[in-house]
């Protein structure tokens, strides 16, 4: 089974800096982090490679150079291939356009049997590329899965929450699903795969590699959508209740609290 | 400071930090309270593959030697030093192994430690024999295709908890120090107990018990070298393994100096915080220096000894001597500069500092170490 796993490097939100001016991000090399959703996602496939023995896992992200650093780390922790799509012609895509990259990507490798991402990015939050690949694929797509199990070659079952609902669905092979965030956490690195990530490379994919590449689809041109402005959030009006008394009143303090903001 | 490690090592130093920083320091406290055997950090390490770091390529380790060992139980010691001695425990019960085994006992014992499907642990000390190794008296008396123990055990790290133990017993009581042997006894052999549980100062989160072996039945084949090379092979195997205690010591001692740098940056006394006084810095100056001194004693002795070096007892010895004391003194110092936060089990220097204690005195005490030290010095000159 060959699963491909879409993992973006975004700025950690602690230490993010943006450019007013061009309105992007900064994407500093020392401050990039793997898209925690992107883990999640990573770690279903892991988890499906620990049961199926001939899995091959490849991981696709899409950036600059800097991001090789991090992609090493997918070696780390069993990925069998990792591919970058590194393009200055890619600077600036939106959702649709880094969608339509990726898509022409994932053609380009080959034929997946299970493409996973995560729900959204840290820095994008839209939650609209992986349904878009799908869709550019023509494969089915199932959205915020809680849980993945591969029942046969052919077939997984895929589970989402809805509050006190679970989903269970049934796809055929191909197919995408984009995972959420907190569904798995990505498990430590093995000492043997960080020998091997230190003298791995990522394959290096450029637009020029593909086939009937449309470029006014792509970069800050051919993008559907634009930021406007980056606003810096005040956090002087949030307001901060102390509650005090014994323990029991402030369990049910917390407890009133929970029940209020769920 | 990098001290040369190689690009592998530093791989090494970097993983077994991660799990000691994000695994370790939540459960200290709690499996220091508590007593808690470290099972579940044992099983983090050996999926990582560390459990196998110091363990022949040929037998599924890594290949590393005792350089790579210490720096795993190094950074566990930053935060906890009983988890980072249950891990060093089960290397002082692989290393006579590795160092005396025949070929079948190494492929027997071997690839499951250095997966961590086995806990090995060294059992040698005895109530009335702990410094003076010769007075041992658990005996092995061979009957058929038998060795028939009889005796106990006591302080045995990881009692209880290992899979595997190498036991010494006097074969021939004439010989004295060239009567006793070493014997690889599993868990669940017939007659072999684990006795009373230690209740100790420190690293309370490793298990520390009696053993005890009434008329327990071990294979003939499960001798370890020759019969009346037990001393040699318990002082072959010290030499090798002092280093991790070294090791132990200078993690404790990191992890504690941390802990009270950050601390003198955000406590305020007088308007102004610890670290600008000056008798705080010049404090905080003397436990970088010893650390980074044994450190690099340390490292050094672990490159000599990987390096095929034939007699190294006066270095490995040193460092551990040197580590030790450093421990002790900058925990301490750790623990006055917090002042009352450092005296509450609030905060982990108390720990630290209980911890520390246990290394100027297990693997041979100090003084017994500076003999061994004054001993090689005067051979030499």
């Amino acid at each position: 089974m060959k699963i491909l796993v879409c993992i973006k490097q975004v700025v950690d939100p602690e230490k993010v800096e943006y450019n007013a001016q061009t309105k992007t991000i900064k994407r500093n090399a020392q401050y990039l982090m793997n898209n925690p959703a992107d883990l999640s996602a990573l770690e279903f496939a892991l988890r499906i490679k620990d049961v199926y023995k001939d899995v091959h896992i490849t991981t696709l992200s899409m950036g600059p150079a800097e991001c090789e650093s991090k992609i090493k780390e997918l070696i780390e922790v069993g990925c069998d291939s990792c591919v970058l799509l590194s393009d200055k012609r890619l600077a600036g895509s939106d959702a649709y356009s880094t969608a339509y990259a990726l898509a022409k990507a994932i053609e380009k490798l080959g034929n997946f049997d299970l493409i996973l991402c995560g729900e959204s990015s840290l820095d994008g939050e839209t939650s609209i590329v992986p349904p878009q690949i799908a869709e550019y694929l023509n494969i089915p797509h199932i959205a915020f899965a809680s849980n993945i199990k591969v029942l046969n070659i052919e077939r997984i079952e895929v589970e989402r929450k809805l509050k006190n609902l679970l989903f269970r669905f049934e796809v055929k092979l191909p197919a995408l699903i984009s995972v959420k965030k907190d569904s798995a956490f990505l498990r430590l690195p093995k000492l043997s795969f960080m020998i091997k990530a230190l003298s791995y490379t990522p394959q290096i994919l450029s637009v020029d590699d593909f086939e009937n590449f449309d470029f006014d689809r792509v970069g800050a041109e051919g993008s559907k959508t634009s930021v406007d402005s980056f606003v810096e959030q005040s956090f002087e009006d949030v307001k901060c209740e102390i509650y005090d008394g014994i323990e029991d009143a402030q369990i049910e303090c917390i407890a009133d609290l929970v029940t209020r903001f769920l | 400071m990098e001290y040369f490690l190689s690009e592998e090592q530093k791989i090494i130093k970097k993983l077994a930090k991660r799990i000691s920083d994000e695994y370790v320091s939540k459960v200290a406290i709690k499996y220091d309270k508590e007593g808690i055997f470290p099972k579940d950090i044992l099983d983090l390490l050996a999926y990582t593959e560390l459990t196998g770091v110091y363990i022949p390529k040929e037998y599924g380790g890594f290949g590393g030697g005792v350089m790579e060992m210490c720096l795993v139980v190094e950074e566990l010691s930053r935060n906890c030093a009983g988890v980072a001695v249950s891990y060093a425990a089960t290397a002082l019960g692989a290393y006579p192994i590795i160092l005396y085994g025949k070929e079948e006992q190494k492929k027997k014992y071997l690839p499951k430690i250095a997966k961590g499907e086995l806990i090995a642990a060294f059992a040698l000390t005895e109530a009335d024999a702990g410094s003076d190794v010769s007075s041992i008296k658990t005996t092995a008396e061979k009957k058929g295709d038998y060795y028939i123990l009889n005796g106990s055990k006591h302080w045995i790290t990881n009692g209880g908890e290992a899979d595997v133990y190498v036991v010494f017993a006097v074969t021939d009581k004439s010989k004295g120090p060239r009567g006793i042997s070493a014997f690889i006894v599993e868990k669940g052999y017939e007659g072999f107990y684990c006795g009373k549980k230690e209740d100790k100062m420190g690293i309370r989160a490793s298990s520390t018990t009696e053993l005890i072996f009434e008329d327990c039945k071990v294979p003939k084949e499960n001798l370890l070298g020759r019969e009346g090379t037990g001393f040699i092979v318990a002082m072959k195997t010290f030499d090798r393994t002092r280093p991790g205690v070294a090791a132990m010591a200078v993690g404790i001692a990191q992890g504690a100096y941390e802990h009270a740098v950050r601390y003198a940056k955000e406590r305020v006394q007088f308007g102004q915080p610890l670290s600008s006084f000056q008798a705080i810095q010049h404090m905080l100056a003397d436990m970088y220096i010893n650390i980074e001194a044994a450190r690099a004693m340390l490292y050094s002795t672990c490159r000599m000894i990987d390096s095929g070096a034939k007699d190294f007892s006066k270095e490995s010895s040193a460092c551990k001597v040197f580590a030790s004391d450093v421990a002790m003194k900058v925990t301490t110092d750790a623990v006055q500069i917090m002042g009352g936060n450092g005296y509450v089990k609030d905060y982990p220097v108390e720990k630290m500092m209980r911890d520390a204690k246990v290394t100027q005195i297990f693997e041979g005490a100090n003084q017994i170490q500076r003999n061994i030290i004054a001993s090689e010095i005067i051979k030499e000159y």
